[in-house]
């Protein structure tokens, strides 16, 4: 599976990069493909190419706060989670996305 | 064809304008104390300007642009780039309030809202589209919440701005002690994430309005849990009663220098292995550390910045005190608590906590 997405937390310097690691290892683990864009204080890193976002099965959102660029995911199935709960939880939320997924195939 | 406006709620808009305003108050904040520091003031004309001058009235001037900070990034938040302007604008308003803080937030809120009325129910002929982002949605927005903001919410915000300030500035010593305490707690409950940012964010809205002992609270009460965490460290080691896994004496090593500057975070990673122990410990440090500095009556001008602002504190000494008791604090009570473990072990891989994810799913 495909997934892609953005992490923002609020402050833009540990959360947000926390989640991102938390939730690609997570993926990797499961056999996904992954990409996460970042934008922190820093600005945007790892930005996502419109071809990754159109292969993606999935966008998954992991905010807390408003991120630049939603338009880009008009058409795409979007999951939105807080920072804190894909550190917590990464795991869970990809078998979450797989079960979704499943459903609706 | 009914239009649907989209959820976007009052929290992360909040969040979204904390993450744009902190660098700017940070910034502003320490051109205030290096400005000060050298001697500098606040003028208003280039003549006899000395760089120390022009470094306390730029941060000066900085400071002033917290209410729009505030007010026009949370607009941006709610209703994407036409509510920018106008929540400018709002937190303009609330600067000539003298409500810079909660006028600007409560601005914020109006302007954005409205904007978003407007983006999602008003409908213009095919022409005008192009302006509606341009014109039209600021514009109205600004009219719109302009006259709220000065008629009707004007005369109560700066009344409850008022009073709150009054409120603070009365308080006797054994309240500074309980509202110390109680700052600092809550500021430091979840090292920087969502919970911390809501006491962190009065006390840089009451700095905004000139009242910096809570702020001294928040920049020293930050430093207490990887300060407090590496003393329970090396505590640990003296005492024989070892409580860190390498592992997490690694982190530990990481979190003490993020510690000098204020960034609390380098401690989740740890304090993630023991949550309820560490989080009981960090926070009780914090509250004393909070509670110390207030009710000493030190006040800081600065921020953000961590041990390097201390000397522009108001009374660095008692910031210094403040600081190594909540440390011990918070140290003693972790070496007490945590149980003796095994370091050479390496920590069994956690499986993760369920947490209940039904309420998810695509859309």
């Amino acid at each position: 599976m495909k997934i892609v997405g953005v992490c923002a937390c609020c402050s833009g310097i540990a959360h947000t990069y926390m989640a991102r690691k938390a939730i690609v290892d997570a993926a990797n683990e499961a056999g996904d493909e992954i990409h996460m864009e970042t934008q922190g204080t820093i600005g945007v890193e790892d930005e996502l190419t419109s071809e990754q976002i159109e292969q993606a099965d999935c966008i998954l959102l992991c905010v807390d706060v408003h991120i630049e660029g939603t338009t880009r995911f008009k058409d795409k199935k979007v999951m939105k989670i807080p920072t804190d709960l894909a550190i917590k939880a990464p795991k869970q939320i990809i078998k979450k996305i797989h079960e979704e997924l499943g459903k609706r195939a | 064809m009914a239009k649907k406006m989209k959820k976007v709620g009052i929290k992360a808009p909040i969040l979204t304008a904390i993450g744009y305003l902190l660098p700017l108050v940070v910034a502003s904040g320490l051109l205030i104390a290096i400005g000060n520091l050298t001697g500098g003031s606040t003028v208003t004309t280039l003549d006899g300007m000395t760089v120390p001058d022009a470094l306390t009235t730029l941060g000066g001037l900085g400071m002033g642009l917290l209410p729009s900070f505030i007010a026009g990034y949370i607009a941006y938040a709610i209703a994407d780039r036409p509510g920018l302007a106008p929540g400018f604008l709002m937190g303009q308003i609330a600067s000539f309030l003298g409500a810079g803080f909660l006028g600007g937030m409560i601005g914020g809120i109006l302007a954005g809202y409205i904007a978003l009325v407007l983006e999602t129910y008003l409908s213009v002929p095919k022409w005008a589209e192009a302006l509606m982002p341009m014109m039209i949605i600021p514009t109205l927005t600004a009219i719109a919440g302009g006259l709220i903001m000065f008629f009707v919410l004007g005369g109560p915000i700066s009344a409850i701005t008022t009073a709150l300030n009054a409120f603070i500035k009365n308080l006797d010593q054994s309240q500074k002690v309980a509202y110390g305490f109680i700052i600092g707690f809550i500021g430091c409950i979840d090292y920087g994430g969502a919970i911390s940012k809501v006491p962190n964010l009065i006390c840089d809205g009451l700095l905004a309005d000139g009242i910096m002992g809570p702020e001294g609270i928040k920049v020293l009460a930050a430093m207490v849990p990887p300060f407090g965490v590496s003393l329970a460290y090396l505590i640990s080691k003296a005492v024989h009663k070892p409580i860190y896994y390498k592992e997490e004496v690694e982190n530990i090593k990481v979190a003490f220098p993020m510690g000098l500057c204020m960034i609390s975070e380098g401690v989740i990673p740890i304090a993630m292995n023991d949550l309820i122990r560490t989080v009981i410990c960090t926070a009780t440090g914090c509250g004393v550390c909070g509670a110390i500095s207030f009710a000493l009556g030190n006040e800081s001008p600065v921020p953000s910045g961590g041990v390097f602002v201390i000397p522009a504190m108001s009374k660095p000494l008692v910031a210094v005190f403040a600081l190594l008791a909540g440390t011990c604090v918070t140290a003693v009570m972790l070496v007490l608590i945590k149980k003796r473990i095994d370091p050479e072990m390496e920590r069994k891989v956690e499986e993760e906590e369920n947490v209940d994810l039904s309420g998810l799913s695509f859309s």
